[in-house]
């Protein structure tokens, strides 16, 4: 007889999809326990997203059964699923901005009183809701003003609300800052205390390696193996383990050597300020040099960046490439002085996902082609040659970037600015979303631009990346710079103690 | 592919094979999108042709096309504006103003003398001035500079100030929508009502009739003979200066949209309009200049039409001409949120609703009923483009 935290409240059996030309999971058989929270690790394109869709019901199987709670079902749909218990906090947070958070975790089931919302009770619910999850955000307040962290904690309340006893969790932390992962974590293991079995996507091991009981690694549509969070032991090696498993290769150290930077200042910002944002940023950017920016969301380095690009208005400041100084709101004349700025929202502000790969990579050196009239064939040779040389993984290059992976959009959009050969470039979350072997392309792409005199500028949410990959690292909070920290004072602990303002840097 | 924070649930999540069948399924959709009005229209001119054999005859296909010419002018510029992510709901209405306005001008300026002398005379008699006082004004003007009475200035008058006048409007929809951050759905209804309101009021409610008995005329109706081609009467074939006019512009157009920085632009703006941004393109020119394009096509349409009619009535002129620029458009294959569309499309969009027009005529289809047809028509073509859309 299994106690009630033995108890298997999921389980699939020989679970198959196929699309066109894959299969993207085959064969799976998993059972989930109630009251644990359950990691499921793989890379890019191993099925887990494609398994969790199943189980939510937005994909149908193509073979296999699913039991939820004992009852057997061949197939369902998101409605049926959640209520049978299974719900999923997406990525995107399917919310409505113009709506109260109140009218948001009731959307769809509305309270209502005759044929009128009762907006009273309405309200009154959603903050019990809110509370269950540790949040107090007014229920009254529109959606559009809530942080991602806190709209994170409306989806996750919203999907309680419908009795969820099983919640599925995709790369949550992705859009969090350290202490709201921290406070989301600390909900996690409350939801588990209270019978709520969390399904938990990441790829940020370290994570997975804290939170979870048990793990299951996929790879290539298929379970590895599930195991027990003790059989992977403490510390690095744990992580290492747990890589290996993924990729079914032992992993090497993924951050390649540093070389020296050069002499020669290419960047240089100072005094920047950006109306409420930013307050009087100052820093210099070497040839060769890597230059981390750390700091929590919010903390303005993406707002900073981009007013060094010229796609913000500047309140103050001076921006120079190489002594040439760039004036405000002139993004194009920032590209032509030699500045790239790589945006975190690939999607957004990065890629015209509906146009071609070509036209990706030859849409800000266009000019370079035109003669007045486009040379088709010297843009395709010009991106064959980034696609050869990023190792981009593509069938045409004529395709739309949306038919590409995450980790070769994200290269597509780094050859975008690469094509048009800048003096410095700024890399906003460039591993954001990236599997190991993406990312580890990524940084050795940066190496090697950086060892060929570009100046470099790296801001990440990731400390090992930003501690592995940087010269130095300049420390936001609050829109200004805490700290620059170099060489031995380049440790996680310090990073995070700076950003989180718990200690007080020298030059505050 | 979980690990796509950004990642819409659109595309299944596959493996690098997996990439093979998405673009497959790419390439299948797009098949139907493209190929899509042209086999309409091949099967639309087959049936045609099987009721009414008299359709294939070089004269009708020559009429077909000369009457989409006006709307097709304006429907390559509205080509851009769709693609670029706008709409413009102006140029119907700008139509018979730029034209109105040009034949006001040039009988003005051919009527000058005729204009300052009974202008004189009835002051010196103290009666009522039979014109306004702008118009005396203008007459007098054209008079002393030496323009006045002469049917050639007049008409040269006329067609700068429609081309004019259809930029200048173009131009000013243009920095509406890009620096008065203004929807160019808005922004150009206003235009719509305003540019019929002013036709009336310089029309007061009639029509404008061309005072030049002969030249003005001559652009609109007038052509080049096609050699060794001539109709059952045995007259030569004419090849009309709109027919050609449509036919320049669209290769043009297409060229324009295809092969320069400019049109690579249009596309980069309706696909994400903040992508383009943030890929320093200067999104607020390139969206004045669409604007000004259409305008100025307007323009070009306004002067054929208003020379062909030699006259421009002030209500009827252009009215829902913006309709169906955008109906050509859309059943072009080109889509209403953007970043998509070819500029032959529009074309082959065109000839759908002018061979639908000719075959309802053929077959002495209430004219009453026409309408019906080409909203059917429009629908299905959109309905058929969304079906070969959706996956799975």
């Amino acid at each position: 007889m299994p106690t009630a935290q033995q108890q298997t409240i999921l389980a699939v059996e020989n679970l198959t999809k196929d699309f066109p030309a894959v299969r993207a999971v085959d064969g799976v058989s998993l059972g989930f326990r109630r009251g644990e929270v359950h990691g499921i690790v793989g890379e890019n394109g191993a099925g887990k997203s494609t398994l969790m869709k199943i189980i939510s019901g937005v994909y149908r199987p193509s073979a296999g059964r699913l039991t939820y709670g004992g009852r057997a079902v061949t197939a369902t749909d998101p409605a049926h699923a959640l209520r049978l218990g299974v719900a999923m906090v997406h990525q995107e947070l399917n919310l409505v901005d113009t709506l109260s958070v109140a009218d948001n975790v009731f959307l769809g089931r509305e309270m209502t009183t005759f044929c009128f919302i009762n907006r009273k009770e309405s309200i009154h619910e959603a903050r019990r809701h809110l509370a269950r999850v540790g949040s107090a955000i007014d229920p009254a307040r529109e959606m559009g003003s809530l942080s991602i962290a806190q709209r994170q904690m409306v989806e996750i309340a919203k999907a309680l609300s419908c009795n969820a006893s099983v919640l599925i969790m995709d790369e949550p932390t992705a859009v969090l800052a350290r202490p709201e992962a921290e406070r989301l974590f600390e909900l996690i293991g409350r939801l588990r205390s209270q019978g709520v079995t969390v399904l938990y996507i990441s790829h940020i091991l370290p994570e997975v390696l804290r939170i979870c009981d048990r793990i299951t690694v996929m790879r290539d549509g298929k379970v590895v193996t599930t195991l027990e969070r003790a059989k992977f032991g403490d510390g690095p090696s744990a992580e290492a383990r747990l890589a290996s498993l993924m990729v079914g290769r032992p992993m090497a150290d993924h951050f390649p050597d540093r070389a020296a930077p050069q002499d020669a200042t290419v960047l240089t910002v100072e005094g920047l300020s950006v109306q409420g944002r930013v307050r009087n940023v100052s820093f210099e950017v070497r040839a060769g040099e890597v230059l981390g920016f750390a700091g929590l969301v919010g903390a303005g380095r993406t707002e900073m960046a981009e007013a060094v690009a010229g796609l913000r208005p500047r309140a103050a400041g001076r921006v120079t490439i190489e002594g040439a100084e760039l004036r405000p709101d002139q993004p194009a004349q920032a590209v032509r002085r030699g500045l790239a700025y790589l945006s975190e929202d690939r999607r957004g502000r990065g890629l015209l996902m509906g146009r071609s790969v070509v036209e990706n990579v030859t849409i800000v050196s266009l000019k370079r082609y035109a003669k007045p009239f486009i040379s088709r064939r010297a843009e395709l040779a010009a991106t064959r040659a980034h696609v050869e040389r990023l190792s981009i993984k593509l069938a045409r290059a004529t395709d739309p970037v949306d038919t590409l992976s995450g980790g070769n959009q994200q290269k597509v959009a780094v050859a975008k600015w690469l094509e048009v050969e800048p003096r410095a470039l700024i890399l906003d979350e460039p591993t954001r979303g990236l599997d190991i072997a993406a990312k580890e392309e990524i940084y050795g792409l940066i190496r090697q631009v950086a060892g060929r005199g570009m100046a470099c500028v790296l801001i990440s949410s990731e400390l090992n990346e930003l501690l592995g990959m940087c010269h130095r690292i300049v420390v936001m909070r609050a829109g200004r710079i805490v700290k620059v920290l170099e060489g031995d004072e380049m440790t996680e602990e310090n990073v995070m103690l700076h950003a989180a303002g718990v200690k007080a840097g020298a030059d505050e | 592919m979980s690990a796509e924070p950004d990642g819409q649930n659109r595309e299944p999540d596959l493996g690098p094979e997996g990439l093979v069948a998405v673009r497959r399924s790419w390439s299948r959709r797009r098949t139907l999108e493209v190929f899509g009005p042209l086999i309409a229209l091949a099967l639309l001119v087959l049936v045609t042709t099987a009721f009414n054999p008299t359709f294939l005859l070089p004269e009708n296909i020559l009429n077909v096309v000369e009457n989409q010419s006006f709307v097709g002018l304006i429907a390559l510029g509205m080509t851009f504006v769709i693609i670029s992510g706008g709409i413009d709901l102006s140029v119907g209405s700008l139509m018979a103003f730029a034209g109105g306005l040009g034949i006001w001008l040039m009988n003005t300026a051919i009527r000058a003398p005729e204009i300052t002398a009974a202008a004189a005379q009835a002051q010196q008699a103290g009666m009522e001035v039979p014109y306004g006082a702008v118009r005396i004004a203008l007459a007098g003007l054209f008079g002393w500079t030496g323009l006045g009475g002469s049917e050639v200035w007049g008409v040269l008058i006329a067609v700068s100030a429609v081309l004019l006048a259809g930029l200048a409007a173009g131009l000013l929809n243009g920095i509406l929508i890009a620096k008065g951050r203004i929807a160019p759905f808005i922004a150009t209804l206003g235009g719509l009502a305003a540019y019929r309101s002013l036709a009336l009021a310089l029309a007061d409610g009639g029509e404008f009739r061309s005072a030049s008995a002969e030249l003005f005329k001559k652009l609109g109706a007038g052509g080049l003979d096609i050699p060794y081609l001539t109709n059952r009467y045995g007259n030569a074939v004419v090849l009309r200066w709109p027919v050609l006019a449509l036919i320049a512009a669209a290769v043009a157009a297409h060229i324009v949209l295809n092969r320069t920085r400019y049109g690579r632009y249009v596309y980069a703006i309706g696909c994400n309009e903040r992508a383009a941004r943030y890929s320093a393109i200067a999104v607020d020119r390139i969206k004045i200049i669409t604007y000004t394009l259409i305008g100025g096509l307007t323009g070009v349409a306004a002067l054929l039409n208003s020379s062909r009619m030699n006259a421009v009535s002030s209500g009827q002129t252009g009215a829902m001409l913006e309709l169906d620029a955008i109906a050509a458009v859309v059943i072009g294959g080109t889509r209403m949120t953007g970043g998509s569309g070819q500029v032959w499309g529009t074309v082959v969009g065109l000839l759908i609703l002018g061979v639908i027009g000719n075959m309802l005529n053929l077959l002495q289809v209430s004219p009453y009923l026409q309408g019906l047809v080409k909203g059917v028509i429009i629908v299905a073509a959109v309905l058929v483009q969304r079906g070969s859309r959706t996956e799975q």
